[in-house]
């Protein structure tokens, strides 16, 4: 009978699914001379990398690998430290004079001069190009003539950025910015050869930077090889041959594959799996405190969760959700619960504190309170969105959902999974989400101002629930002219206090790094931003 | 939803219908008056196959309609501090423990009882969809012939060339909230071929018959001889496939859900647990193999049936 096919089919499908986790073949090249290929988990990313377009951290990887800026972050301890830059010099804090180091040159033998810097921040600044990172060149004076709110540019370039020679280059902010030659190790700021704009759908299909390693191939969904760059000058040569980033859609995947020799390098251990870890990797697993914190962000630019009074429902919400059991069982203390919108890992001094108080903490009966204070959910309901295929974000959301739902009412909180990264970021730029989404965000520079600036000043470049609030936007231009670092910390703090009351996203927790390799490398560490050191990484 | 079917099998394999003195002419045993409705019957009553499968889905139906009865714990009440992966306590029986609790610190016993009626609707749903859309459609194909067959059949070939789960995840992906509804249509949808082919055979052949001959030259209206003297007599073939199919469609469910693709939440489904308990194998091999044995049963139950009803019903093939 014919009928049976169909019973036939499904079955196999599962069992095929069921095996496509343990798939096997493949071994490793590598002989310890440096040659060998480091095989290590990823994500696609949402657009093709380019410094000022890319903001989420799958790209970010890339880019990182790709491109040297004027600073870099120590691994270590993530101080900024002079890279390109000679000498950042100012007197003033607002007029900058930044001069190079001789001897660096892009992949394809260009030289890395002031230029090179000064047209990729123009590019990267200019409202045409459509780059999602412009807003980090707004401090620089004329950003308004290339980037106007509304309309059209009225000049080509920065009137703030002056080429004074090849070695150097002249920055005028449009106000004080002491920690701004802190801001530039962040990619954003990378240098761009010629080619770049002379034949920008070329450079895309295959980047050329200044970092020590090129790209060999991508093919989107499936596998990006990156070559060491035997050109390269600079102290962080790569100690291997290359790195393959392999795309997984599923960190239980990539867990499997490490486990059977397929993979070198898991730097996102799914949640299932972190009870067996020490077990499986023993010191080969990293778990350490990152500037990651995981959020839950509101769409503020919908009515039904920004009118008046919604505020407390918003409150009341991040009061339904129990941080400290979903971090325990759930994530096994690989997460702390979240107390503010920064991150441990800044320091005390750095700007960590216990902005949210109660706001953050779990009261089902206050939280219930104040929901229907506020005169309840939009529709009495609430529909949680995030991609899963990593981060393990499918089991939290359910904890959460389950969590509001205990407090609040069965049947109150759904989850709607979305099943890439990419995909994801995609519907995040679309603006139409009706319920709080995820927003994980992973600091670019290790400052308070990186935590808030982006995420929830007005048109930030990362603020997808477009909330804006005068009294938290003063507060952080007030903290951006402070030229006392102390001062700065504390107006950035208060500013939290706005995000307390106002709560357009829900700190949930801090991520830690947290990631595994295989007995066929060494040498692996993550830096404070929990990427993985790929330069370093050495294949025995 | 469920008990409907249940009641029509019983119906067309159970009772004498209208027809049955008609059908007699079509009959494998002329010699004794007895149909072919009720010769199946008395067939089927005595294969332990159709008895076991029988008893089963009739508890299926019942815990898919009333699961109230057979626990008072909910599927969505979750503990995580209490019970985060809690291992199952074997003597416990029906107790909310029973099965142990899941990664969310839910009773896995409440989820797979709450779980049968998505799945059981879902098999149930199609397989009455199809029967009904496919019979349609090949009884106007087969009876009318000429160029209606000609479109019709051209059509069946066209979706039954569509292979069925990729189908499936191309039409349920265009869909955001996937209720119980939007995956019965969808697979309902794509499934139909089966039955057109059967139907429209069974028709052709019927229709040369002597009785619809006669029908036809006492003037009886299209209508009448095709719902009539038509219809009870293709009915044999196409509960085969309909029966068989079930199964089938459960497994469908079940694996589009495993795959993420198929029920969304808030509809509790087995193959939704599945792929939870997948990552969960390590450490609580229970949350994966609870449910796993509650498809498997389900579907194999549901095969076992239309075993039965085809042996009955189609000697030829036995």
């Amino acid at each position: 009978m014919r009928g049976a096919t169909h019973a036939k089919w499904a079955a196999c499908a599962v069992t095929v699914a069921l095996a496509a986790t343990a798939c096997g073949g493949g071994g490793s090249g590598g002989s310890g001379d440096g040659s060998g290929i480091v095989r290590s988990s990823w994500g696609d990313p949402q657009n093709p990398v380019e410094p000022a377009n890319t903001n989420e951290v799958q790209g970010g990887k890339v880019l990182d690998m790709l491109f040297r800026g004027l600073k870099k972050y120590d691994p270590k301890t993530g101080e900024a430290k002079d890279l390109i830059a000679e000498k950042i010099e100012t007197t003033d804090s607002q007029n900058f004079t930044v001069t190079l180091k001789d001897g660096w040159t892009f992949s394809n033998g260009e030289k890395v001069t002031a230029k090179s810097f000064v047209d990729a921040w123009n590019y990267g600044a200019h409202v045409d190009n459509k780059q999602n990172n412009a807003p980090f060149f707004s401090d620089i004076k004329g950003y308004e003539d290339v980037h106007p709110e509304s309309g059209s540019a009225k000049a080509k370039t920065m009137s703030g950025l002056v080429v004074k020679d090849d070695k150097t280059f002249t920055v005028a902010l449009k106000e004080k910015f002491s920690t701004w030659p802190e801001t530039l190790g962040y990619q954003a700021y990378a240098p761009l050869p010629k080619v770049f704009f002379d034949d920008h759908a070329g450079w895309l299909s295959k980047p050329i930077g200044n970092g020590p390693y090129t790209v060999e191939s991508y093919a989107k969904g499936s596998e990006m090889k990156l070559r060491a760059w035997d050109g390269y000058k600079g102290e962080d040569k790569a100690q291997n041959g290359g790195v393959d980033l392999k795309v997984y859609t599923d960190n239980n995947t990539a867990y499997t594959d490490l486990m059977a020799g397929n993979l070198d390098l898991v730097d996102d251990v799914p949640a299932q799996q972190l009870k067996n870890v020490k077990n499986d990797l023993g010191d080969r697993y990293i778990n350490q405190p990152a500037l990651i914190i995981q959020t839950l962000v509101f769409p503020m630019y919908d009515k039904n969760w920004s009118k008046a009074g919604m505020e407390k429902v918003r409150r009341g919400l991040s009061m339904a959700i129990n941080r400290d059991e979903i971090t325990k069982e759930i994530f096994q203390e690989t997460r702390t619960p979240a107390v503010d919108w920064t991150s441990p890992a800044l320091g005390e001094k750095g700007g960590y504190k216990d902005m949210c108080g109660d706001a953050c903490t779990y009261d089902p009966e206050q939280a219930k309170k104040l929901v229907a204070e506020g005169g309840g959910l939009p529709g009495g309901k609430v529909q949680i969105t995030s991609n899963v295929d990593t981060g393990s974000h499918r089991v939290w959301m359910d904890a959460v959902c389950n969590s509001i739902n205990n407090a609040l009412g069965k049947g109150t909180c759904t989850v709607n999974p979305v099943g890439t990264f990419a995909d994801f970021k995609n519907q995040l730029g679309a603006y139409k989400f009706t319920g709080p989404f995820r927003s994980g965000w992973q600091a670019d520079y290790p400052l308070i101002q990186n935590f808030l600036e982006p995420l929830y000043y007005k048109n930030g470049s990362s603020n997808y629930g477009k909330f804006d609030n005068k009294a938290f936007n003063d507060l952080v231009d007030k903290a951006n002219a402070e030229t006392d670092r102390a001062k700065a910390t504390t107006d950035f703090q208060n500013a939290q206090k706005i995000l307390a009351e106002q709560m357009p996203a829900i700190p949930l927790w801090y991520q830690n790094g947290s990631a595994g390799y295989s007995e066929n490398v060494s040498d692996v560490t993550l830096n404070q931003f929990s990427v993985p050191v790929y330069d370093q990484i050495k294949v025995n | 939803m469920p008990d409907k079917t249940a009641e029509k099998v019983t119906t067309a394999t159970g009772e004498p219908i209208p027809a049955a003195a008609v059908a007699t002419d079509a009959g494998p045993a002329p010699a004794k008056a007895r149909s072919l409705w009720s010769d199946a019957w008395h067939d089927l009553r005595r294969q332990p196959l159709f008895i076991i499968s029988s008893v089963l889905i009739l508890l299926l139906l019942v815990i898919a309609i009333w699961p109230g009865l057979f626990t008072s714990a909910s599927p969505r009440q979750a503990d995580l501090a209490k019970h985060y992966l809690q291992k199952p306590q074997w003597g416990h029986f029906f107790s909310p423990e029973w099965l142990g609790y899941d990664g969310q610190g839910r009773s896995i016993y409440a989820r797979v009882i709450y779980g049968a009626r998505a799945s059981i609707t879902v098999g149930v749903g199609v397989t009455l969809c199809v029967t009904v859309l496919g019979t349609f459609i090949g009884m106007i194909a087969g009876y009318f012939g000429g160029w209606i067959d000609s479109i019709l059949s051209r059509v069946t070939d066209v979706f039954l060339g569509i292979p069925f789960l990729l189908g499936a995840l191309v039409v349920l992906n265009t869909f955001e909230k996937r209720s119980v509804w939007v995956v019965i249509l969808a697979l309902a949808f794509l499934g139909w071929t089966q039955i057109a082919r059967v139907a429209r055979g069974a028709v052709i052949t019927i229709k040369q018959a002597d009785y619809v001959m006669a029908a036809k030259a006492l003037g009886a209206s299209t209508t009448r001889i095709l719902f009539r003297h038509i219809l009870p007599n293709a009915l044999a073939p196409i509960i085969v496939v309909a029966t068989i199919a079930l199964g089938g469609y459960i497994a469908a469910e079940a694996t589009l859900s495993f795959l993420g693709i198929g029920l969304t939440e808030p509809t509790i489904s087995w193959g939704g647990d599945v792929s939870a308990g997948r990552e969960q194998l390590r450490n609580a091999p229970f949350t994966l193999i609870v449910p796993s044995v509650m498809v498997s049963v389900t579907v194999l139950s549901f095969l076992m049936f239309g075993d039965a009803v085809r042996n009955a019903l189609d000697p030829k093939l036995r």
